[in-house]
């Protein structure tokens, strides 16, 4: 452990390690994530996080706002590399993480964890520029390969578990979006008329007060739904599976155990399952559609909800697109995009998050749903389309902790000045 | 952003010809200048870092334009933008180059008459050199403004390039006119067609001075400012259109710009390009797409269009050429294209009878 201990001490000071320790290490981290599953379980709580992108430094402020190894349990829903400067260092740091603490480090597969992308979106020449040859690269894509494509978070609360109880969050809240002084800004109230679901998505929360706002408001439901003050999940039950993916579903898959069935282990295909579930994206259309980014699928509200349904799922929780508030939900909160790189690519002026969930405390276990992560006995399929009085219960209690591009300079680490392009 | 080093014909050249480096939006002339050479040479800078997208965007095959090469600067850093930025390059040549082909359609007569197209702070833009090497368009004066180092740069450039790719296009003089850093050249095979390079400040222009020579009130002309004008200060931006516009009857003008400075996309894209030195006091004026359009009616244009980048991809790239676009490397980020395209704008005006530009 102390050569990797001083790897992640040298990684952390955003130098580089010595290719010889590199190779050690993803040797390591490929022996480790061959035992994975294509579909990892992961017990709550955990902090869910988006696209990082290379950019080490504020890989270091998610931290310093989440949470430090192995204090805070982690699950990063990959592109860890490309387009920033220090993809190197950010994914390597991510993997001796994993090596060091297995068990508080999940990392699953991004679309970007690609040879073929690394060469074009700036891994590939990362690795040149820093090493002067492709054999980091090389050992860095061989590890992409054995990299989870999915996790399932079982477990959840539905509500706030987190800290010394007199400091939790009311019961009937089901969405806290925080800043990175972990100010509340806005909350979302369960629906109890029409149980922990109907509340519609807490999209651009975050802008309500601005990212340093520090007065929070507490957003009800439609007129009427506060009514009688309960919440339609019962405390302390544990909320439905969250299944993480980097980009979405995919026409090929129904069922969660269909992941399980493919052979991950290989570069991410143009298409099938495999592409689709790490180039996928929700959209409000109906069905499936044609994907402007020329791999994977548009998916529909009706698609999210039958599998979520199928699946025991409460929600879906991905990454893969842009989004300016750090954060997304989308089709009555069954699915989340979470993307965790501030002012992407120096360049896009947006702001950040990650997801928290917390544990469920009640004693009931955490295997109380089987989630399809061992056998099921109808299989999933044979419920048919959801009715109304068939509504899930809703997902669980979600904090999401919004934060800013880290400042470089006052860090004391190597800050080269980015240079964005522009059209000029 | 760019990945550094991808092989590429400049790494091949041998030497000879000049050094590049050195051109220009605008003009620079100390008397007249309230800028300071520093950022008259920043401002130059973002001229080659047009070229070398230019060259990228060829390189990758989005553009064909053999003239790409001749002006990114020697010794060359090879350059490969990343496919978002080659998008760009692509669309927004594509949206100028749309809005010439429709002028020059427009203008297109029996019997013939000649029409001129004048682009302002021109630079190292090769879409003069296009037109002519096409041989499709007789009767064009074709006239390019900028400072007047840029100007006397274009001819020795030219003049160093292997004869067999400029000669067929034109027939270059020696030198510069006497006394000046103008120049211009004829095409052999069109010889109703030229080339006019004006060595001259852009920001000296005044409604009342003096028409550059060769520039012909009477004709229906076309104005072209691609990223040049809002390098200047609002006042002299709006002088520069107006020396022409006063003047010209028959008169379009199309313009590339960065738009939308206010929302956090847009305040990041002013602040980073502000670090490079780069100021762009235009965009404080003309902060919205609406903004454009009222700026061309201001000038007096009857019809106003405008497209921010996005929306040119959108409706003026065919189904097919989208296609071709997107298999030559694919793009991972819808949403970031739709961010960055949607801060810049083409936006067109024209008035008069014998010409037209696109209605939308």
């Amino acid at each position: 452990m102390g050569d990797l201990d001083s790897a992640i001490a040298q990684l952390r000071a955003c130098r580089p390690i010595p290719e010889a320790q590199v190779r050690e290490i993803c040797h390591k981290a490929r022996e480790l994530l061959v035992e994975e599953g294509n579909v990892v379980t992961v017990t709550a709580p955990v902090t869910i996080c988006g696209d990082i992108h290379g950019q080490f430094h504020d890989l270091m402020e998610l931290f310093r706002v989440g949470g430090d190894v192995p204090d805070t349990n982690y699950l990063f829903m990959g592109d860890f590399v490309d387009r920033g400067f220090y993809s190197l260092e950010s994914f390597l740091l991510l993997l001796c993480l994993k090596v060091r603490y297995p068990d508080r480090m999940t990392l699953i597969r991004g679309n970007h964890e690609s040879r073929q992308i690394t060469m074009v979106y700036g891994f590939y020449d990362e690795c040149m520029r820093k090493y002067g040859s492709a054999n980091v690269w090389r050992y860095c894509c061989d590890v992409f390969d054995y990299l989870a494509l999915g996790a399932i978070v079982l477990g959840s609360s539905y509500t706030d578990t987190s800290g010394p109880e007199s400091a939790r969050t009311s019961e009937e809240v089901e969405v806290e979006v925080c800043n990175a002084n972990k100010q509340i800004m806005s909350q979302f109230r369960r629906d109890p008329s029409r149980g922990p679901r109907a509340r519609s998505g807490a999209t651009a929360a975050a802008t309500t007060n601005g990212v340093d706002g520090a007065g929070a408001t507490t957003n009800t439901g439609p007129p009427g739904s506060g009514a009688s003050g309960s919440s339609g999940g019962s405390i302390g039950n544990p909320a439905g599976a969250v299944l993480c993916v980097h980009g979405g579903l995919s026409p090929l898959i129904e069922t969660v155990d269909k992941i399980r069935l493919l052979d991950r282990k290989q570069e991410v295909p143009h298409e099938g399952a495999m592409c689709d579930l790490l180039w996928s994206d929700p959209d409000e259309i109906d069905g499936w559609g044609l994907s402007p980014r020329g791999a994977g699928f548009l998916f529909g509200a009706d698609i999210v909800k039958q599998f979520n349904h199928k699946n025991d799922l409460s929600l879906i929780a991905r990454a893969h697109q842009l989004v300016m508030e750090g954060f997304k939900e989308m089709f009555d909160a069954r699915i989340v995009t979470v993307w965790s790189a501030p002012n992407y690519c120096y360049r896009c002026g947006n702001v950040a998050a990650f997801l928290e969930l917390s544990d469920d405390d009640s004693g009931m276990g955490i295997f109380a749903r089987s989630n399809g992560d061992v056998g099921r006995s109808d299989g999933g399929g044979s419920r048919g389309v959801l009715t109304e009085n068939d509504a899930p219960m809703g997902g669980p209690f979600r904090r999401y902790r919004v934060f800013q591009a880290a400042a470089q300079d006052a860090r004391g680490m190597p800050a080269k000045k980015p240079v964005a392009d522009y059209f000029l | 952003m760019s990945a550094p080093s991808i092989p590429n014909l400049l790494s091949l050249r041998g030497s000879g010809g000049r050094r590049g480096g050195r051109r220009g939006r605008g003009g620079h002339d100390s008397s007249a200048s309230p800028s300071s050479p520093g950022q008259d040479a920043t401002i130059q800078g973002t001229d080659t870092d047009a070229a070398l997208s230019r060259l990228s965007a060829v390189e990758m095959g989005y553009l064909d334009d053999p003239f790409a090469w001749l002006f990114a600067p020697r010794p060359a850093p090879p350059v490969r933008r990343l496919p978002i930025i080659n998008r760009g390059t692509y669309t927004r040549t594509t949206a100028i180059d749309a809005v010439v082909s429709h002028f020059l359609a427009s203008t297109t007569t029996t019997p013939p008459t000649q029409r001129q197209i004048i682009s302002l702070g021109a630079g190292t833009d090769t879409r003069a050199l296009r037109l002519l090497a096409s041989a499709q368009h007789p009767h064009l004066t074709y006239h390019e403004l900028d400072f007047p180092l840029i100007a006397s740069r274009k001819l020795l450039s030219l003049r160093g390039a292997p004869p067999a790719l400029v000669s067929p296009v034109l027939t270059l003089p020696p030198h510069p006119s006497p006394g000046t850093t103008s120049w211009t050249a004829t095409s052999p095979s069109t010889p109703t067609s030229t080339l006019h390079c004006h060595g001259l400040d852009l920001r000296a222009l005044r409604p009342s001075d003096p028409l550059p020579p060769g520039v012909d009130p009477a004709l229906p002309t076309l104005l072209i400012s691609e990223c040049c004008l809002c390098y200047l200060l609002p006042g002299d931006a709006w002088a520069a259109v107006a020396h022409f516009s006063s003047r010209v009857r028959d008169l379009g003008a199309v313009l590339y710009e960065p738009v939308r400075p206010d929302d956090s996309f847009g305040q990041m894209m002013v602040a980073n390009l502000a670090a490079r030195g780069i100021r762009m006091p235009t965009l404080d004026v003309f902060r919205t797409p609406g903004d454009q359009e009222e700026r061309l009616r201001g000038v007096g244009f009857d019809e106003v269009r405008q497209m921010t980048v996005d929306a040119v991809w959108e409706r003026w790239v065919g189904a097919e050429e989208k296609e071709r676009v997107d298999g030559l490397e694919g793009l991972d980020e819808v949403e970031e294209w739709l961010l960055l395209a949607g801060h810049y704008i083409v936006v067109w005006g024209w008035r008069g009878r014998r010409m037209a530009l696109p209605s939308g």
